[in-house]
């Protein structure tokens, strides 16, 4: 059975030593298609969707760690969920993650004995896929995700200051919110998004920076781009395709809830 | 400090200086005396009469040892047994010439300087003596601490100056890594390529390591430096980095201290251009003007972090991050080692990326690095 792969490398001759050195020993796997950014990998991830993917992790776009929790959102249920190789120069920090989540990874420069084990260790990986289910397959790709994502947001030595009011632009003018009144925060290109009950405003930072400063068991991050006040949910709900999206108070829209952040909602 | 420019010869600025630094503990002194000699040793005609004549012998017996002691050893430290022998003589004569002093000074006859009515004098003699002994050792104690403690300072500015050279110059390993990983790739896929670029590598870290344990470079080497390391990178990024060296050749051999550019350029690539899905040019250009050294780093990047301010120092207590550091790194060389005019600027660069200029007077590089001081930093 042929196996298709993905190699996102931002690096052009690293990408193509990689796909050289990768046909070499294992000779089933179709050429790997090249992606040389990490929106480039995501797009081209889940247009080919591919049975294994090798990811750079410092790549321009997305890192590589942003691509597979991306992706492990978007992927459709049609298809096992790839197997994920990450490949770095050098991150004490990152290999330490992904020794705790049992994650496959490859150092560069690239050795081939090594190699030729993580190749080893897909081959029997893609032989009992078959004999699990899809769900099961997608659920320990997910667990994998959820312990490398707090890993990727390194915690600073003295925690920020809590956020007790927010300073909003709303045309010309500022407006201060109470945090305790945001029903929810969504990130848009460059700015977040603060929703409270009675509309909307921006605020200049990343959502990135924003969540040390908030309370965690006050405000859940429960996508990518979403953090909510828990005590503004009113409820968590399931559609037929398996999506969970939550009900608020004081806002008609729904927000729907990732895959990673599932088991937020599960219920006692 | 003294100028150079003064025609007044230096002994006696030290003298002076000196004088003026020993006037207030020496006022103290003498009153001690005036009241020892009238309330313990009971002699004299009285407390204000005792004062006067104390202040005479005191103040005498100061500059006349202070004198004689600049005069004959300078700066350097007198020889013990020669200086008891000086304050010997010297002592006795301030006595003398200080109570002439102050009986002219009380409008008394010179009579009451006669033996008949001096039966004290010996022991004003011994006393003054020893005062001025201890005085000596008490002031020569406080100066060797100043010296001491000037000189630990000293010490301690040059060991956290070359510890931040050092910690500038590191090669950064995800740098290295990918390096070596490239040029695995090339060795059979292009092994003339792959010969270019390890030439380049070492270049790269020749030049790094000899910047961390050297004073001062000239800008042409530090501009070698900069040619490899974005050699390295734009055969790693492909077509995604492009760049531009600007160094007019008469600024070639102008000397400055190492690593004040690199890392801004490492900066431009490592936070603005790697980053950038398209990649981008970078800039580095140096430029003379007003007698200032103008030193730019420019880059099309994703440009500067919108909510940090790079100009300005952290916060106090906030944690020191990579670029952040890097930067207060260099700005505490800068104004080390070329004074308050010095400065190190992080802005926008239009229409995108980031600009980072140094700016240094022209007269303080000069100084700074003038032949005879190029040499090595101190061993630590």
């Amino acid at each position: 059975m042929p196996v298709s792969a993905l190699i996102a490398e931002d690096e052009p001759l690293l990408a193509r030593a990689l796909q050289n050195t990768l046909q070499h020993c294992w000779p089933e796997l179709e050429t790997p298609r090249l992606a040389a950014n990490g929106l480039q990998a995501l797009e081209m991830a889940l247009e080919s969707l591919p049975d294994v993917l090798f990811l750079d992790i410092r790549m321009p776009g997305r890192n590589g760690l942003e691509v597979a929790r991306e992706l492990a959102e978007q992927w459709p249920d049609r298809r096992p969920f790839p197997l994920v190789v990450f490949v770095t120069a050098y991150d004490e920090h990152a290999l330490e993650a992904f020794e705790r989540a049992a994650v496959d990874y490859l150092l560069k420069p690239v050795n081939e004995e090594r190699l030729g084990k993580t190749v080893q260790r897909l081959r029997e990986l893609l032989a009992q896929r078959a004999a699990r289910s899809q769900e099961q397959h997608l659920e320990q790709a997910l667990a994998q995700l959820r312990q490398l994502v707090s890993a990727d947001s390194p915690v600073p030595a003295t925690p920020p200051a809590r956020l007790e009011i927010i300073r909003a632009a709303v045309g010309n003018r500022t407006r201060l919110i109470p945090v305790e009144e945001v029903i929810y925060f969504e990130a848009t290109d460059k700015y977040v998004n603060v929703v409270t009950a009675d509309g909307q405003a921006l605020i200049r930072t990343s959502l990135r920076e924003l969540i040390p400063q908030l309370d965690p068991g006050q405000f859940w991050q429960i996508h990518r781009g979403t953090v909510v006040q828990v005590r503004k949910v009113e409820a968590a709900v399931r559609d037929e395709a398996g999506k969970l999206s939550l009900q608020l108070h004081g806002r008609p829209e729904r927000l729907a809830v990732s895959r990673l952040f599932a088991p937020l909602f599960r219920q006692m | 400090m003294i100028s150079p420019d003064t025609s007044v010869p230096p002994r006696l600025i030290l003298l002076l200086r000196e004088l003026a630094r020993a006037l207030l503990p020496t006022l103290l002194i003498n009153l001690m005396c005036a009241l020892a000699v009238t309330y313990l040793l009971r002699i004299g005609d009285g407390f204000y009469e005792n004062l006067q004549i104390s202040m005479c012998i005191g103040l005498l017996a100061m500059l006349l040892i202070n004198g004689a002691r600049l005069l004959i050893w300078g700066d350097d430290e007198p020889n013990k047994l020669g200086f008891a022998v000086l304050l010997a003589v010297l002592a006795p004569l301030a006595v003398l010439l200080g109570r002439v002093l102050a009986t002219l000074l009380l409008g008394q006859p010179i009579v009451s300087l006669m033996p008949e009515h001096s039966d004290n004098i010996i022991a004003v003699m011994v006393l003054t003596f020893l005062v001025c002994f201890g005085a000596t050792v008490f002031f020569w104690n406080r100066q060797k601490m100043a010296t001491l403690q000037a000189h630990a300072s000293e010490v301690e500015k040059h060991a956290v100056l070359a510890q931040l050279q050092t910690l500038q110059a590191q090669i950064e390993p995800h740098m290295l890594f990918n390096t070596l990983a490239t040029l695995q790739s090339l060795i059979s896929t292009d092994p003339l390529q792959a010969e270019l670029m390890l030439n380049q590598l070492v270049q790269y870290l020749r030049t790094t390591l000899s910047a961390s344990r050297a004073d001062s470079c000239s800008l042409q080497q530090e501009f070698d430096l900069i040619k490899a390391y974005l050699g390295l990178m734009s055969l790693r990024m492909g077509l995604r980095l492009s760049y531009t060296l600007q160094l007019p050749s008469h600024l070639g051999r102008l000397r400055l201290a190492p690593m004040l550019l690199q890392p801004l350029v490492e900066n431009a690539i490592k936070h603005g251009l790697e980053p950038k899905v398209d990649g981008g040019n970078c800039t580095v250009r140096a430029a003379v003007h007003n007698d200032m050294l103008v030193l730019s780093v420019l880059d099309t990047g994703v440009g500067l972090p919108t909510s940090v301010s790079l100009n300005q120092p952290p916060a106090q207590k906030e944690p020191v991050i990579g670029m952040h550091f890097g930067l207060d790194n260099i700005r505490e060389r800068l104004s080390t080692l070329y004074g308050p005019l010095a400065e190190l600027i992080i802005t926008h660069n239009v229409p995108a990326g980031a600009m980072a200029q140094i700016t240094i007077p022209l007269k303080s590089l000069k100084n700074a690095h003038r032949s005879g001081k190029a040499g090595r930093s101190p061993e630590l």
